[in-house]
């Protein structure tokens, strides 16, 4: 029987563009530090973020400007599910305005940057916050189970004894299985990531690893080791969002986003077409490289959703950097180096920076931000000469995807 | 008009423990004539086994689920003191919410309790089916000898009057008044025995014999008519112990004797050894099964094989589909279980 | 805790304990577990009930170590360690995740034939939840 997502079926909708849309900048970006800390909560985390951006933002920044705050968190423990981008943003000193927590497991913080751009889109604001907090170190072992195991399909996914590190090693294996994808490349995604990261003032995790030590970690949900997971992280991200027209009161330098796009999936992986595929990320990169009138050949540089090293495999086949099932050799080959010609996550990824939910999307903004103005921390990741970057932000195992391309 | 099994099942838990290694952890296996015994996994119950047996003992016939009419289920460990367990098992197997079902729970008598209740049904009702499901998996404190001839294990029969395997000849039954031999209070956890050896054999062999007896007067039997003899068997050679009063032999006994490789199987243990007995029979032979319970009572059954048909898969394969564990991690898996 | 209320559980009984499927009235592609709108021509919200064989193959599978196991299933872990997860594809044609059973961890194999068993799940305030796992499908069982 015909699929409405078989090959050569027309993806999902067409954008609405036309002359009343505004065009989108971001003129600027923080970011919290990510790791543990005791000592701070998500108010604290959100405001550490929100005045790292105030510093970035090269002139004129007004606090009273801002209309608007998306602000993407998955619950941060629970105890203030109702209400908390009302919280943070009083906390920061914006009363008053639209809040609004958006949710959607690990892409919470992409699809935040998403709504701030459709809102100034639309014109009915022209200065919005998107940022995203996340607070995970707080409770207790099983408490933390609990939260990171919510966001995958509860009654089947959960029920049958997985965590996201079960369901993506499902993937992964049958990766292994179709493509003959080996251990060494999910290792290589490690190593990678860790040597970017190690560069990266603000990671989680600033040591480089070795191959030997990503292979022969302890097994955490075979295939998948404890080398292949990323970590649970407390941080923030905050971007500034304008009308381009209104950019350059800020800066010489603003970053368009010229394209986005967002996409779900069948929440349980039992249920999606392909096991090996992120159907959500096709879709949203696609709809997003329309948008923007790019290919996956203009990406310059991106900062993909690598929850699990197996994650960037699929990005790179599902964003179209490479064929399906030719990942294990692209990274192999060396494109994704940060001296490659597709580098990927120069950031240290979500392996090496860590993986505060709500924050993480609009964290790899941040990154973007910095490296396409040339302002990366520190110089030895980056990335040098590029105009056109792509985020890529994915919610659990792929529930939901957000992609947005960030030009200069 | 003839009643009696039609098709029946039984399961045995792949995971074994041998008495050497038992031995190595307490220096001595209490378990006389037992050389190793069956286990539960941790994902498993008596609901579970006694779905799958059910299920099983239709699907040998073949009959379907839609025709049953009466289901009886016997275990003394349920994972429920109050609660209908029967429902879990009818749900899953597909047999009718209109079925009368009745859980049969508190002593190791159970599994002929519910056998006898199956076959009054099938007697008393033209086209009755009747699904006798037993299931047990006893335990008692780890520190307590009576702990180590424990198995697990069980047996379903579906009882009719067409396409009979074995033909129920009749049945007799002995109960009295008999504390303080086995028994758990109600809000303990632990299985007590006062371990008063003579008191308990008395029991054992009064009840077994006053039933047996008394079924053989009814039918004019003769235990040299008997085949196949399946006494309760708490270890494998209490059994025996009885068997010369009742006049019987070791070869009368031997396919039956499931307890040598399986351990004391509780409610489950006569009708695994029916089972075994069953598959081992020729056509003509004649079995009696005769269990116990304590605090009193016994039921003996007689029955006469009059087919060849013998259901798959046999109970020889899965006596030796096995995986052996130590006893840490027998203690993990039982400890659990609490 | 899981947080899946009793109700939710018990509602979910014909496909935990009897694997009942939707066939589709429009495609006749069949649904398990079910959804709404069936999910192959997303065309049609009705559907013939289907009783499933249980029968499948595994398509893929994980061992869950230590680390990855959610709490509810720590103590399975701790008493008989890694167990196995696999995604199966039912003989009907769609696919599910299941835990596996009755089968030692290092026999799993990508693509080994296996059949439905009722186990238990976990226990949630008390009440044990049942449901399906996989075990091998051998022939004569």
């Amino acid at each position: 029987m015909m699929c409405c997502w078989e090959p050569g079926a027309p993806v999902g909708r067409e954008r609405i563009e036309g002359p009343d849309m505004r065009r989108v900048a971001i003129v600027g970006a923080g970011q919290s530090k990510y790791g543990e800390f005791p000592e701070k909560g998500i108010k604290e985390l959100f405001f550490e973020a929100y005045k790292d951006m105030a510093s970035s933002v090269d002139k004129n920044f007004d606090p009273k400007q801002i209309e608007s705050a998306y602000v993407g968190n998955l619950g941060s423990g629970g105890f203030q599910l109702g209400n908390m981008s009302a919280l943070v943003a009083e906390y920061v000193g914006l009363p008053y305005i639209h809040t609004v927590r958006v949710e959607n497991a690990c892409a919470s913080g992409g699809y935040a940057l998403v709504a701030a751009v459709m809102d100034v889109m639309s014109g009915a604001h022209k200065m919005v916050l998107a940022g995203g907090v996340e607070k995970m170190t707080d409770v207790s072992g099983i408490k933390q189970k609990y939260w990171l195991g919510v966001s995958g399909d509860t009654e089947y996914e959960r029920l049958a004894g997985t965590t996201f590190a079960g369901l993506y090693a499902l993937i992964a294996h049958r990766h292994m299985h179709e493509f003959g994808t080996k251990r060494e490349h999910l290792s290589m995604v490690a190593v990678k990531n860790h040597k970017n990261g190690a560069q990266n003032p603000k990671a989680q995790f600033q040591r480089e690893i070795q191959m030997e030590q990503a292979m022969k970690a302890p097994i955490v949900a075979y295939p998948l080791n404890l080398f292949d997971c990323c970590s649970t992280t407390d941080g923030a991200s905050s971007l500034l969002v304008c009308d381009a027209e209104i950019a350059k009161q800020f800066t010489d330098t603003p970053i368009y986003v010229t394209g986005f796009g967002t996409s779900s999936d069948y929440l349980a992986i039992h249920d999606r077409i392909s096991t090996v595929t992120l159907e959500g990320t096709k879709r949203a990169s696609q709809h997003a490289y329309k948008m923007a009138g790019l290919t996956a050949k203009d990406i310059q540089l991106a900062e993909v959703h690598d929850c699990f090293t197996i994650a960037e495999l699929l990005a790179y086949e599902d964003l179209g950097f490479c064929e399906k099932g030719k990942a294990g050799q692209f990274i192999e080959e060396g494109h994704t180096k940060i001296d490659g010609d597709k580098p990927v996550n120069a950031s240290g990824g979500l392996k090496s920076k860590g993986h505060p939910i709500g924050s993480t999307g609009t964290g790899q903004a941040y990154e973007m931000f910095n490296q396409l103005r040339g302002t990366v921390q520190k110089p030895t990741r980056q990335v040098k000469g590029i105009e056109k970057g792509l985020v890529h932000n994915v919610g659990g195992s792929g529930g939901t995807v957000s992609v947005s391309i960030m030009e200069r | 008009m003839a009643t009696g099994i039609s098709g029946y099942s039984s399961y045995i838990p792949r995971l074994r423990i041998k008495k050497e290694d038992y031995a190595k952890a307490w220096g001595s296996f209490q378990a006389a004539g037992v050389s190793e015994k069956s286990v539960m996994g941790f994902d498993e119950d008596i609901l579970t086994a006694a779905s799958k047996v059910s299920r099983r003992a239709l699907e040998s016939v073949p009959l379907a689920p839609a025709k049953v009419t009466r289901f009886a289920l016997a275990s003394t460990t349920a994972p429920y003191l109050e609660k209908l367990l029967s429902g879990t098992v009818l749900v899953n197997v597909g047999m009718p919410s209109s079925t009368f079902a009745s859980d049969h729970t508190t002593s190791t008598r159970a599994g002929t309790e519910a056998f006898v209740s199956g076959i009054e049904h099938v007697k008393a009702s033209p086209g009755g089916v009747a699904v006798v499901a037993t299931a047990d998996a006893p335990r008692a404190s780890m520190w307590d000898p009576i702990e180590h001839p424990m198995g697990a294990g069980a047996a379903a029969f579906v009882l009719s009057s067409d396409n009979l395997i074995a033909e129920v000849e009749g049945y007799a039954s002995f109960a009295m008044e008999h504390f303080g031999e086995r028994f758990k209070p109600a809000g303990d956890e632990t299985l007590h025995d006062l371990n008063v050896k003579k008191f308990f054999a008395s029991s054992f062999t009064t009840c077994t014999t006053m039933a047996c007896a008394s079924l053989l007067k009814k039918l004019g039997t003769k235990p040299e008519d008997y085949a196949h003899v399946v006494i309760q068997q708490p270890d494998a050679k209490t059994p025996g112990s009885v068997a010369g009063k009742l006049m019987f032999n070791d070869a009368q006994m031997a396919s039956g004797l499931v307890s040598v490789n399986l351990g004391d199987l509780g409610a489950a243990s006569t009708t695994v050894g029916l089972v075994a007995a069953l598959d081992a029979a020729k056509v003509g032979d004649r079995i009696i099964v005769i269990s116990y319970g304590s605090g009193a009572g016994s039921d003996a059954i007689s029955l006469k094989v009059v087919s060849d048909r013998k259901p798959v898969p046999s109970f020889k394969t899965q006596l030796e589909k096995k995986e052996y564990i130590d006893y840490i991690q027998y203690v993990k898996l039982k400890g659990a279980l609490k | 805790m899981a947080h899946v209320s009793v109700p939710m559980y018990w509602r979910t009984i014909p496909q935990r304990y009897k694997m009942v499927g939707q066939k589709c009235k429009k495609c006749g592609a069949v649904n398990f577990p079910p959804k709404g709108v069936c999910k192959y021509c997303n065309a049609s919200s009705e559907f013939d009930e289907l009783q499933l064989s249980g029968k499948g193959k595994v398509h893929t599978f994980v061992l869950i170590g230590a680390g990855g196991a959610p709490p509810e299933f720590a103590e399975q872990m701790k008493a008989g360690g890694s167990y196995p997860v696999a995604i199966v594809e039912l003989a009907e044609g769609p696919k599910v995740i299941g835990q596996m059973t009755d089968v030692n961890p290092k026999d799993v194999k990508m693509g080994m034939p296996v059949k439905a068993e009722l186990k238990k799940i976990y226990t949630e305030e008390g009440v044990i939840r049942y449901g399906f796992k996989f075990a091998p499908d051998q022939e004569g069982k």
